[in-house]
């Protein structure tokens, strides 16, 4: 089940004013309560960050609320995914995500393809757009499409899972975003 | 007893130097008297310098400070464009004749000078910012428009090292005007000044060992603007300068920092200032210059 949290609505929530920007490190920290409380009283395994209607976001809040936030996933079996992502947006989650290592899917606004951000290696990358191109995947599957040897491309399925951007069912790879 | 301090004629972040060794040492025991009647012209670091000396002189507990205005009466009335003397009413007893402020349209002015105390005030400056950058940035600069919400994130990130740092409040100020003597160009700065502890302080207990004997304002700034250290241990922070610094790589932009009794830049092909200046005359917090230039056609 998907649960899909409005960040210009907990936004407006936590500081109580009409502000369309995520900006600061304290806006970004009750913003990131807010959705943590949410998260705690709710049963869904995957969560949705919409951004749609946020304007400006910076390296605090990208921070306090996706780094963060991805880091307590990568604690327990939740998977998150950023969703009506601006392209301007980008640069702020790129850094703060490679500060830390991580990654995640994310799906831009005006474009129907799903994107990779962060801390990946090129194939895992690679493979990314491979399975959002042809659909899912086993690791000889993939070698198939894109002539890697095996060892490749499961590790290159193993990044994404261990990045929970892709899972996988019964030995096969799904993007989270396309489950 | 009075001490004049002059304010430099050409006021910006060269001058400055001139403008903090007239306070000799700090707090100065006898009321200042900062006398800008002979200024032709401040850039934003400027004009938030001279309020940040008034706030830290009040919060030193001493004698309001005296400030005389420009004799120049298109200077006077820049001044009062900015916002300036409507903060500096709170800081200084003012003398000479200060223009009261008109409605104007688009100007070079992107921010008037802004105080910053909390969070919040990050959020209306950013709020104000954007359309105004949007008009500078890509009508003037030759930036692109998607590069607007990173000055924008700039902006926040250099304003929240006062918020997260300073343990006082600060100014800022966003400016565009032609930059002739170092750069030929038209540019966009983003001002910031607080009079609160300084890098060195904000720093010290968690590096000042690390550097030994070489710990002071000067490593103190290395260890921020550098190596994106910061004081607390959440290894999320230290991002916002070295975001920033990121930022400008792709625009050729400039950023100087002056705590203390130094200052370092990163200093971009264009400039000619020295990366790091140790030694200077104190001046109280810290002082942050950002500045874009217009793009040039090769760029």
């Amino acid at each position: 089940m998907v649960q899909t949290i409005s960040l210009r609505h907990v936004l407006q929530e936590a500081v109580a004013t009409p502000y369309r920007n995520l900006v600061t490190r304290a806006t970004g920290a009750a913003v990131r309560g807010r959705i943590e409380a949410s998260l705690a009283a709710g049963s869904g395994h995957t969560t949705l960050l919409d951004f749609s209607g946020v304007e400006c976001l910076d390296l605090s809040c990208a921070d306090e609320i996706v780094a963060k936030l991805l880091l307590a996933a990568a604690s327990g079996d939740r998977v998150l995914v950023l969703a009506g992502v601006r392209d301007e947006q980008r640069e702020a989650l790129e850094h703060v995500l490679a500060h830390h290592h991580l990654a995640v899917a994310a799906c831009f606004r005006g474009s129907d393809t799903p994107d990779v951000l962060g801390w990946i290696t090129s194939d895992a990358r690679e493979a990314f757009a491979e399975l959002r191109r042809h659909g899912p995947a086993d690791p000889s599957m993939l070698a198939a499409r894109l002539a890697w040897l095996l060892d490749r491309a499961a590790v290159a399925l193993d990044d994404l899972a261990g990045h929970r951007i892709a899972q996988q069912v019964g030995g096969i790879y799904h993007l989270v975003t396309l489950l | 007893m009075t001490r004049v301090v002059e304010v430099p004629a050409h006021f910006d972040d060269r001058s400055f130097d001139q403008f903090a060794a007239g306070f000799d040492t700090w707090p100065p025991e006898e009321r200042v008297l900062l006398d800008a009647r002979g200024t032709q012209w401040a850039s934003p670091y400027g004009l938030v310098g001279l309020l940040t000396a008034g706030q830290a002189l009040a919060e030193a507990r001493k004698e309001r400070p005296l400030l005389t205005v420009p004799a120049s009466d298109e200077v006077r009335r820049y001044w009062t464009r900015t916002g300036f003397f409507a903060h500096a009413a709170e800081l200084f007893e003012i003398h000479g004749k200060v223009p009261r402020a008109a409605a104007t349209g688009p100007s070079d002015v992107l921010l008037d000078v802004t105080p910053i105390r909390a969070s919040e005030d990050i959020h209306e400056i950013v709020g104000k910012i954007q359309e105004n950058a949007a008009r500078i940035l890509t009508g003037e600069l030759g930036i692109e428009a998607k590069a607007t919400m990173g000055f924008a994130m700039a902006l926040s990130e250099a304003c929240q090292n006062i918020v997260e740092h300073a343990g006082t409040s600060g100014w800022v100020a966003v400016q565009a005007y032609t930059f002739r003597r170092r750069l030929g160009r038209r540019v966009v700065v983003i001002a910031v000044s607080d009079a609160g502890v300084g890098f060195r302080r904000s720093l010290e207990s968690t590096q000042a060992r690390r550097f030994g004997d070489r710990w002071g304002d000067g490593s103190a700034l290395e260890a921020a603007l550098i190596q994106n250290v910061s004081r607390f241990r959440d290894p999320g922070r230290g991002q916002g300068l070295a975001g920033i610094k990121r930022y400008l790589s792709r625009w050729q932009g400039k950023i100087s920092i002056r705590s203390g009794t130094a200052r370092l830049a990163i200093v971009p092909a264009w400039d000619d200032d020295v990366p790091l200046v140790d030694h200077l005359p104190y001046f109280p917090g810290a002082q942050v210059q950002v500045t874009i230039p217009a793009q040039s056609a090769e760029s």
